[in-house]
This record gives structure tokens, C-alpha cells and sequence, in this order.
């Protein structure tokens, strides 16, 4: 018997220094844990352009398909050039948050609707049975 | 002094695993815990399955995926975080890669393989293809490395997909090497 799948089908999308913060900075990775989302790390700020621009092309094909799955897809800071990676591969703009501090990133977080993709898979499985 | 641990992309988000694979909700802790209080820098790499055959893919081994299209879609990846890493060394940080034992993609020391396996997804539970082997896009990634001159990495596979995963073994594996 496999192991049941305990996916959240929640991907923040998280600027860098939210993930490896600097000494006395936000650290994302406690709240996230804790709210059950999976993250995607958006290339370092001071990566050069050549260096982060195709990173950033693969986080937008990746988001694209959390997108088009349901799956609630959230953007936690800013990286220059995201917004266009994204709009490239057709994801609209996401919902985002640039916390000030930790109890805004949980407030934001906490009021996320269910993920579409989520109650889908549950109505086809209650279908099924 | 600690460096850079480029991790596989389902380490800190399940969410991109075959559809019940997910062990955790989202970031896998014993990974990134032991990565933190030992001071390592995290690079997330990117899941080479993710974006070739998307969430709704079926479980697959090696040999499903050892297509020219996917170790172009590979190599393609690889060059990107190369060019990462590529900043990290010329800082004169350690590099080191952290894979997903068993993975047809991201294995390290163990992949997954099978030659007869194809048509309908139907296989005995527990299966034997686990095989010693790297995945194709860690074999890709290593390929590129090698092809820019730099040195080959220290590499270590998560072992949470294995059948005879055990947590404090796995805790103790990951402290030795990141400690």
C-alpha cells in the first residue's frame, strides 16, 4: 500500500532573500511550513540578468502548469523580470504580498481560498465511490 | 566555512511530485532543518518531470524517459543552473547537489529502471526497479559541469522515496555530509 499523497496544492513563488534571509530578515520557510504551502525560489537578486533570466523562464513553465492545474499559486516579494517571464507563458498576474513582517505573510496566507485543484480531485474521488 | 546545496525542486515543494508521491505537504523539513543549522545557502533546482510531462504524469522509470526531447529539455535546464552555480564557484563557495534517490531524474546513487515497462501503468506494488544509476537529469547536469571544465561536485540523494527509508539514519547521513 502507497503512502497517501499529502500534497497542499499551494506554490508560493518566493523571492530569494525571504529564503535565505539575511541575519534578522523575514524568514519564510517557518510559515510556510506551517501553512502547508510548497515553495518555488526565484533566482538570487544579485544574480546577473544573463544568469537569472533563463532561471526565471523555468519557474514561469512551472507555475504555468501549477496554474492550469488549480493549484493556488501566490508570489511572496519581487524578482525584476517575473511578472513578464510570466505573462510569456500566459499565467495572469498573481496575487502577491511584499510582507513587512511575519504575521502579514500569515495573514495573507491564511485567508487564500481552497485551491481549485484540491476540491476537484475530492468531488472525483467522492464520484468515484 | 558552509556553501550553496542546489536541492532537487520537490524539496521544498511536494506539490511537483507524480500524483502520490508527496510526502509532505510542501517544504520537507529534515532536508532544509539540517541545511539551516549547518548554515548552507539553498538554491532550489528545477523538476525536469514538472514542466516535459506535467502534474497529471504517470510514475515512470529511466528508460521511459531516455528520449533525445527529454535530455534536451535536460540539458536545456542544466545549462540554467549551471550558470548559477557557475556564480556561487567563481565566489569561491562550495557547491553541492542534493538528489532524490530512486528518481528516473534526480537520482544520485540509485535511479529507477526497467526496460519492459510500458503500455498500460499497471505494476506490482514494490516492484525491484530500483537500480544503482543517476538520474538523466543529474547525468545531464554533471555532463554540463564537466563540459564547462569545473569539478564534479559532492552529490547526495534524499533517500525518503526508498522503501527502506529510515528518518534517523537519513537525519544522520544528511548531518555527516552537511555538517
Amino acid at each position: 500500500m502507497w503512502p497517501r499523497d499529502r500534497r497542499s496544492y499551494r506554490v508560493a513563488l518566493v523571492a530569494d532573500r525571504y529564503l535565505n534571509p539575511p541575519e534578522g530578515g523575514l524568514d519564510a520557510v517557518p510559515i510556510l511550513l506551517e501553512a502547508e504551502w510548497g515553495a518555488i525560489q526565484l533566482p538570487a537578486e544579485d544574480y546577473p540578468s544573463a544568469v537569472a533570466r533563463p532561471l526565471l523562464e523555468q519557474v514561469a513553465e512551472q507555475v504555468e502548469e501549477f496554474h492550469r492545474r488549480g493549484y493556488d499559486t501566490v508570489v511572496i516579494g519581487r524578482r525584476e523580470g517575473l511578472d513578464e517571464a510570466l505573462e510569456a507563458v500566459g499565467v495572469p498576474r498573481l496575487d502577491r504580498i511584499e510582507p513587512a513582517n511575519a504575521r502579514a505573510l500569515r495573514g495573507f496566507l491564511s485567508r487564500r481560498k481552497p485551491p481549485e485543484a484540491k476540491s476537484s480531485r475530492r468531488r472525483a474521488a467522492a464520484t468515484k465511490r | 566555512m558552509p556553501g550553496v546545496a542546489f536541492v532537487a525542486h520537490c524539496m521544498l515543494n511536494q506539490n511537483s511530485k507524480t500524483i502520490g508521491g508527496a510526502r509532505c505537504p510542501g517544504i520537507y523539513s529534515p532536508l532544509v532543518d539540517v541545511l539551516r543549522e549547518n548554515g548552507w545557502r539553498i538554491e532550489q533546482m528545477p523538476c525536469p518531470e514538472l514542466a516535459f510531462t506535467g502534474l497529471n504524469r504517470f510514475w515512470a522509470v529511466r528508460e521511459q524517459y531516455d528520449t533525445m526531447a527529454f535530455r534536451r529539455h535536460c540539458r536545456r535546464l542544466a545549462s540554467a543552473v549551471v550558470g548559477a552555480i557557475d556564480v556561487h564557484l567563481k565566489a569561491g563557495r562550495e557547491v553541492v547537489l542534493v538528489g532524490v534517490e530512486g528518481s528516473p531524474s534526480m537520482g544520485v546513487c540509485i535511479t529507477s529502471s526497467d526496460s519492459k515497462r510500458a503500455g498500460l501503468p499497471t505494476w506490482k506494488e514494490g516492484s525491484s526497479e530500483l537500480t544503482p544509476g543517476q538520474g538523466i537529469f543529474i547525468e545531464e547536469l554533471r555532463g554540463e559541469m564537466a563540459d564547462r571544465g569545473m569539478a564534479e561536485p559532492r552529490s547526495i540523494g534524499i533517500t525518503q522515496p526508498l522503501p527502506d527509508y529510515n528518518k534517523r539514519t537519513e537525519k544522520a547521513r544528511l548531518e555527516a555530509f552537511f555538517g
